[in-house]
């Protein structure tokens, strides 16, 4: 089943077309890898599927309802999630805080006045699991703006998943990362994405092949190939509009 | 002429005189507010400041004229001062901190002049070459009202000048628009933010002292003028010179020929108007700089 | 400090309010109600600007509100209860937030706090104009204080001012301490959260806008409660409560006492008490005083009393920078 799925997508910013007949299908389960250069739209396409903005034309089908223009908290309600290129965290809370707020949401405790958050135990037991499980229960008091990048960039794609999504969409998630930090965060998303479905914007072809399971290739706006890892390396096409990045 | 398109283009007059001189203090905040965004809450002391240092500069030299020149650039140097020693320090912390630190500045301001000048009235005379009616088109009118509006047309003229023909006018542009990205270009922007935080102060104290001989010099000259200062920039937009000389001149025609006919309703108006406009533009009419 | 500690500070508190008109005499009842009055208005404030970082121009018109709202019941309704007069200011403070709210809930930083300011204004000059309604510049004055009362059980003059500080007290307390627990809920995380980004908060499944007009309006009620006892206390309220100067008192306590914690604008309205009561015996030019308090605090503890203290206390200052002033360039106002 296709989880995530759009029609005919196009957008435009004051007459400046971004979006251009954009067809994505991304299959339950699978990683799905969006690669492209830079202003191909990439970002502009998760803005318009996670609700930041409507389309101006199109659909965006998930989980097989139509979705389109649904604002982010309602996507999140549905069963998404979102992480950005540029960290965007709680920074004057804690790590522990900041994963927090998933859980909470999660569990749809959000218009709560009665309890007290810190005692309410089984809250703080699965937020610190999951801390453990992103090995950032050591800077669990730091506030978010105290931790190093790599870690802040973790906790930032840990934010996306912390809502327990089906889907999850990660846009540049090794952005600015050391050869080790990408490493790193390779194996984090293989091991936090197990049995969901992840949509990856990546500029590193090597992140790309060794976790993608297909490969969506946008180019000024519109969709050149789409398909499992080995043909898009041979594709003609996309080896011209990349020059030579596939190498890696 | 008849009596009552004489009282018409009198009110005119007046409210012209008072708007521009409501431009000249807005125009100074604007400036300030659109290229370090923060809003200068002791701005319109610093405009009560001036009138008060013109007030002595008379008292000791009995000259309106050198006190014209000197109550701003003194007004300036404090201003300069303020932002030297004490905003820049705090620049890091961002806005509110700014905004409360002139605050604290206002406070201090406002209480200082009470105790070097005490708390009533100061009179103040205007100058003799200035006095009386103008004989002009079988029109009397005020000369020293004409001659605000003057001066005000001469330094926006100037302002204008030096803003869209020189470089370092254009310097400035950028930086109302993006101090950051000015900061990249190499342009020393604290050093910037000085002179931009002196010159508007000093367009606040060049206020001051023609509005004084009017008014009279006393402590609630702030607040008179603050109020409307601050609505000027808030519905002309954050950062626009354009928008606040409309928004001012509007202003005083308005409170002139309001006070005449729709004494009540004017001040409820102004603010139903701008809570209008805010709620619909956020930005203001004119501003562009997200706030 | 730990738990057995803050209780028994608790504790001496608690009795030291509980003696004080004893202790400390008639005059300086008056002066601690003041305090408690502000204290909860600035802390009603710091909701807003600490923890949701909605900065406000103009929270002197939901103190106004509260108080107008109480003086006008005293004086129309016949026998109107005291709780229920009490009762009318909370309703009309909320009232003028839920009025208020759609248009604010979705505004840019410096827009909020101007609409504020203009609207706080606006309300200044109804109260001057409409003479018949408000009493103009003289405001509502001599309306009746009735006492407390559970019927047939027992009724308490609310005229003698002895009464009147324990039921102030009460009344102030327990909305500060009940506006503290909000702070501790899960609710209280999502504004904190909204604060820092209201961005993320949208994409981990909270609607912002609600959230935003829940936190203002219960803000703009305690705002409310505190305008009402304020009303009672003086048997007055005028225009002035709708003043900008009213406007800015919040605002200079919340930051001198600290806008890092939920306790900082209470040190804020006690640093100002205790100002005001010093520098009158001296000089009228009381405020000159506040202003330079106010500025060496913005240059040397931005964080106020509350930082101060935690410097004394040899605390980890880094916390608090990086906690506080390590991503706040741009916030209010700014780029969010």
């Amino acid at each position: 089943m296709n989880i995530l799925e759009t029609k005919g997508l196009y957008h435009d910013f004051n007459r400046l077309e971004v979006l251009f007949d954009v067809n994505l299908k991304v299959k339950e389960g699978e990683r799905h890898a969006i690669i492209g250069p830079n202003g191909a739209g990439k970002t502009t396409l998760f803005n318009v599927i996670t609700g930041t903005y409507a389309p101006s034309r199109g659909g965006v089908f998930f989980k097989g309802d139509e979705v389109t223009g649904a604002k982010p908290h309602r996507m999140v309600r549905l069963g998404m999630g979102r992480s950005f290129q540029i960290t965007s965290t709680f920074n004057r809370l804690t790590a522990f805080q900041n994963i927090r707020m998933g859980v909470l949401s999660r569990r749809g405790i959000r218009f709560n006045f009665f309890r007290k958050v810190d005692k309410m135990g089984d809250i703080t037991r699965e937020t610190d699991e999951i801390l453990k499980r992103i090995n950032l229960y050591g800077e669990r008091d730091l506030p978010a703006s105290a931790l190093s990048y790599g870690k802040h960039r973790s906790l930032e794609i840990s934010m996306a998943l912390a809502t327990d999504p089906d889907m999850v969409m990660l846009d540049e998630p090794t952005a600015g990362m050391s050869k080790d930090e990408t490493h790193y965060a390779v194996e984090l998303i293989r091991r936090l994405t197990e049995g969901k479905t992840a949509v990856i914007i990546e500029h590193d072809m090597d992140v790309v092949f060794s976790l993608a399971d297909h490969i969506t290739v946008l180019h000024l706006g519109t969709i050149l190939a789409s398909g499992p890892p080995d043909k898009i390396r041979k594709n003609k096409a996309v080896k011209d509009a990349y020059l030579g990045e596939m190498e890696g | 002429m008849d009596a009552t398109t004489a009282m018409y283009v009198a009110q005119g007059i007046h409210g012209l005189a008072y708007g521009m001189v409501l431009f000249l203090v807005a125009s100074g905040l604007t400036l300030i507010f659109g290229m370090m965004g923060i809003l200068n809450v002791a701005h319109t002391a610093f405009f009560m400041l001036s009138a008060y240092f013109c007030y002595q500069v008379v008292a000791w030299t009995g000259s309106f004229w050198l006190a014209l020149l000197m109550a701003p650039i003194a007004t300036a140097i404090v201003g300069v001062l303020v932002e030297r020693f004490l905003l820049r320090r705090i620049h890091a912390l961002g806005l509110l901190f700014e905004l409360t630190l002139t605050i604290g500045v206002m406070f201090v301001i406002m209480e200082a002049v009470k105790v070097f000048w005490g708390t009533e009235n100061l009179p103040l005379p205007v100058p003799l070459l200035l006095e009386g009616l103008v004989q002009i088109g079988g029109m009397e009118y005020p000369v020293y009202r004409l001659f605000i509006i003057g001066l005000s047309l001469a330094v926006l003229g100037f302002l204008a000048f030096i803003l869209y023909k020189t470089r370092m006018g254009m310097v400035v542009r950028a930086a109302v628009s993006d101090a950051d990205m000015v900061n990249a270009l190499g342009i020393n922007v604290p050093r910037l933010f000085m002179f931009v935080f002196g010159v508007g102060t000093w367009l606040a104290g060049l206020a001051g002292v023609a509005i004084a001989p009017i008014l009279t010099v006393f402590p609630g000259l702030a607040d008179q003028m603050g109020m409307d200062a601050f609505i000027v920039v808030i519905v002309g937009g954050f950062g626009s010179l354009g928008g606040a000389l409309m928004v001012a001149i509007i202003s005083g025609l308005l409170s002139s020929y309001g006070v005449q006919f729709v004494s009540q309703l004017a001040p409820v108006l102004m603010f139903i108007f701008m809570a209008v406009v805010l709620a619909i533009k956020p930005t203001g009419f004119f501003g562009e700089r997200e706030g | 400090m730990n738990r057995r500690v803050k209780g028994i500070v608790w504790g001496v508190i608690l009795v030291i309010l509980a003696l004080y008109p004893w202790l400390f005499g008639i005059y300086f009842t008056n002066v601690i109600v003041t305090c408690a009055i502000f204290a909860l208005f600035a802390v009603s404030y710091n909701l807003l600007l600490g923890y949701t970082g909605l900065f406000s121009f103009g929270h002197a018109m939901f103190f106004g509100a509260g108080g107008y709202a109480t003086a006008l019941a005293l004086t129309h309704i016949e026998g109107c209860p005291l709780l229920v007069a009490l009762l009318f200011g909370f309703l009309g403070a909320v009232a003028l937030a839920l009025l208020l709210s759609p248009i604010v809930a979705r505004l840019a930083h410096s827009a909020f706090a101007m609409l504020h300011l203009a609207f706080s204004m606006l309300m200044y000059t109804l109260a001057l104009k409409l003479r018949g309604i408000t009493g103009g510049e003289d405001g509502i004055g001599g309306f009746p204080i009735p006492p407390f009362r559970i019927p047939g059980v027992v009724s308490v003059d609310m005229t003698d001012p002895l009464n009147f500080y324990y039921f102030a007290m009460a009344v102030l307390g327990g909305s500060l301490w009940v506006a503290w627990f909000l702070t501790k809920t899960p609710f209280g995380q999502i504004i904190v959260s909204v604060r820092d980004n209201a961005k993320r908060v949208d994409y981990m499944g909270f609607k912002v806008p609600q959230t935003k007009a829940i936190i203002y309006t219960l803000s703009c009620g305690f705002a409310g409660i505190a305008g009402s006892i304020y009303a009672m206390f003086q048997d007055l309220i005028s225009a002035a409560s709708f003043g900008i100067a009213q406007s800015f008192a919040p605002i200079v306590m919340t930051m001198v006492g600290g806008v890092i914690s939920f306790f900082g604008p209470i040190w804020g309205a006690v640093i100002f008490a205790v100002i005001e009561e010093l520098t009158t015996r001296y000089t009228e030019r009381v405020q000159l005083v506040e202003g330079l308090i106010l500025i060496i605090v913005i240059l040397f503890f931005p964080g106020g009393f509350i930082h101060l203290a935690a410097i004394v206390k040899g605390k980890w200052l880094g916390f608090i920078r990086g906690q506080w002033f390590g991503s706040i360039k741009g916030k209010w106002f700014g780029k969010q």
